[in-house]
């Protein structure tokens, strides 16, 4: 005759729960192993960062090569970007840790001061477009994403036709980060996402690759 | 995390645990599945059958009760609950014919297969009391299956397994698959004591546990639901005999498919609303069956309008991102879009529906015929768990709605 067995209410809860926590435990492992992938990538980011800084102030009283500058400024703000779009990429996949977004913070911080150690060298070389592509991150408004991910593209596409002429800096506004806050305050950018084109103009509507174009050196 | 995402892996639990419940259950009993209990004594048994406007099957009905090799099978008694065909006529002509069928007629109709079953009820005087629909065609050997449980003297109920034949179209498929599934659940349920339905095409009631529940509950569109949580909460045990099959004929078309789907439904909610104060009190019906009901029913409703709000939310980004794509000459489509990076939540997904595939597998190979691996082929599988199934969530809300504002129609 056939026995009830209930005990395995509590065995199946037992396994779930193993199950479960097993699981948790991988993502969390994952998010780990990806979030120091980027750091490591970081920490080589910011010895050119700080490499980039000397050679700003190094430059400042002698007269040095336009040409290497620009070459030595793209170049790593191109890394920097690359980077963003793998931290990204992790980003999306994160669930269980805050590790990423600490370093999405870390980045925007890096980007920030990318942008201001290079005042000096474009200032006095003007040989290369600066592009700085300030959006929010933390934005719930679907309009505004939509807007953002659209100007994601066309600055991509702007990047790809001016590969070596533009060092372009997408960061991310709402941070709370006070240097980013204090830059911002000082070229009055009211709203996002806002592209400010070689220190100057302060775009908040874009509309095309060519009309970003249209307003480059 | 957000609350979206706790929600997902609340959902994830869930799910793994009723999977895991019935994984153990199956490995734990699976030599017990098919098992027969054969009985100690002959017992006496009355089948009713109660019949409306069912003059095209009827006879094939009594026939097949007729041809079961049951010894202990005294009366069919066949009720017609006043049929407008000639239903009565049929009826009449099998019980001139064979001493053991009897027709009873309703004095006027009762508007539901409750009402014509507790009247043919009246007419039972055996041991065990049989009730079977007028379109279900039980196998010789269905009733002998199913008749030992009454053994134990604590068993109040046993049910068949109903299947399909014919594949006539996609939902007559789909429905075969799903009636598979849920026999053999039912049986995995049966070993935990929490079987909450004893079908309509055959289940067997000993006479004593039946009058103790009053008969069925006429004002309920799923009497066999009622009743079997009436057994329960009564503290009788209720079995299902794997090896007793029996036939039905499913709905054909889409609309007849989900009149009786809405029905079901809300016959389900009207149980759970009558049983409603048992529930945390009275055995496996408060502990198991009732939470269990009443907790499907939160999940298909609140994950029905989440996913709603997510596909909803979705759609107005893609739309949005391509309006203003189109109008700034941008790719629509980027490489970005195809990059795969799974998270978590994706991986415990991949690994329920594998589960949940593998599950669906063995209880279709469980009821598969003689010389075949599963029976379907794997594009019925497929449509089955990706469609067919997904019809379930937006039926449960209009049932809702239906039994809110008071449905009551057969």
């Amino acid at each position: 005759m056939l026995k009830s067995k209930k005990h395995v209410f509590w065995e199946a809860a037992v396994i779930t729960v193993v199950i479960f926590l097993a699981g948790l435990l991988f993502g969390m492992l994952v998010e780990t192993s990806n979030s120091s992938k980027v750091s490591q990538l970081y920490i080589k980011s910011e010895i050119s960062l700080t490499d980039a800084m000397a050679t700003a102030t190094l430059t400042e009283g002698f007269d040095f090569d336009c040409k290497i500058i620009k070459k030595s400024n793209i170049d790593f703000a191109n890394r920097v970007y690359e980077e963003a779009i793998t931290l990204e990429e992790y980003e999306d996949a994160g669930l269980l840790t805050e590790n990423l977004m600490f370093l999405h913070k870390k980045y925007d911080l890096l980007r920030t001061l990318i942008w201001t150690s290079n005042q000096n060298s474009f200032d006095r070389c003007d040989n290369y477009d600066l592009l700085i592509y300030l959006y929010e991150v933390e934005t719930e408004d679907t309009v505004k994403q939509a807007t953002q991910n659209v100007w994601s593209k066309i600055l991509y596409d702007v990047k790809i036709n001016h590969k070596d002429d533009i060092l372009l800096l997408p960061i991310a506004a709402d941070q709370n980060l006070t240097s980013l806050d204090l830059l911002i305050s000082q070229y009055d950018v009211k709203e996002f996402p806002a592209l400010i084109i070689n220190n100057d103009n302060v775009l908040y509507e874009i509309d095309s690759v060519s009309g970003v174009e249209s307003l480059l050196n | 995390m957000d609350f979206l995402v706790g929600l997902y892996f609340f959902y994830t639990f869930i799910s793994f645990y009723f999977l895991m419940l019935y994984i153990l259950t199956y490995v734990q009993n699976k030599k017990q599945i098919f098992e027969v209990v054969k009985p100690n004594n002959v017992k006496s048994l009355s089948i009713v059958i109660p019949c409306y406007n069912a003059a095209d099957l009827i006879g094939k009905t009594i026939e097949a009760q007729l041809n079961s090799k049951y010894e202990g099978l005294k009366n069919i008694i066949v009720v017609d609950d006043c049929s407008t065909d000639n239903s009565a006529d049929i009826i009449k002509q099998y019980a001139k014919k064979y001493r053991q069928v009897m027709y009873i007629k309703t004095p006027s109709n009762t508007g539901n297969a409750a009402g014509a079953k507790n009247y043919g009820a009246t007419f039972v005087e055996t041991y065990l009391i049989g009730f079977s629909d007028d379109d279900s065609v039980p196998s010789k050997n269905a009733i002998s299956k199913m008749v030992g449980y009454f053994n134990d003297k604590k068993v109040g109920a046993v049910t068949s397994r109903v299947l399909i034949k014919g594949n006539k179209n996609f939902l007559v498929r789909a429905q075969a698959i799903e009636y598979k599934i849920i026999a053999f659940t039912r049986k995995l349920l049966g070993f935990l004591e929490a079987i909450y339905v004893t079908n309509g095409p055959l289940s067997i009631y000993r006479k004593e546990a039946f009058d103790q529940a009053g008969g069925f509950d006429v004002k309920n569109m799923t009497e066999d639901i009622e009743i079997t949580w009436n057994f329960v909460a009564h503290g009788w045990k209720v079995h299902m005999a794997i090896p007793a099959v029996v036939y039905t004929h499913p709905p054909t078309t889409i609309r007849t498919w989900f009149h009786q789907r809405i029905r079901w439904n809300v016959g389900g909610l009207q149980t759970l609303s009558k049983y409603k104060k048992k529930i945390a009190k009275t055995g496996m019906l408060g502990n198991f069956i009732l939470p269990f009901f009443a907790f499907s029913w939160f999940i298909g409703i609140t994950g029905l309008f989440f996913l709603g709000y997510r596909l909803f939310e979705y759609i107005s980004m893609k739309i949005l991102v391509a309006t203003y794509s189109v109008s700034a000459e941008v790719a629509l489509i980027t490489m970005d879009s195809f990059k795969m990076n799974p998270n978590i939540l994706f991986i415990f997904g991949i690994v329920l529906f594998t589960l949940g595939l593998t599950y669906t597998i063995v209880a279709l190979a469980y009821s598969r015929e003689k010389g075949l691996v599963i029976g379907h082929n794997i594009l019925d599988i497929f449509i089955y768990s990706f469609f067919y199934l997904l019809m379930y969530p937006p039926l449960l809300i209009v049932a809702f709605c239906k039994y809110c504002r008071g449905y009551n129609t057969w």
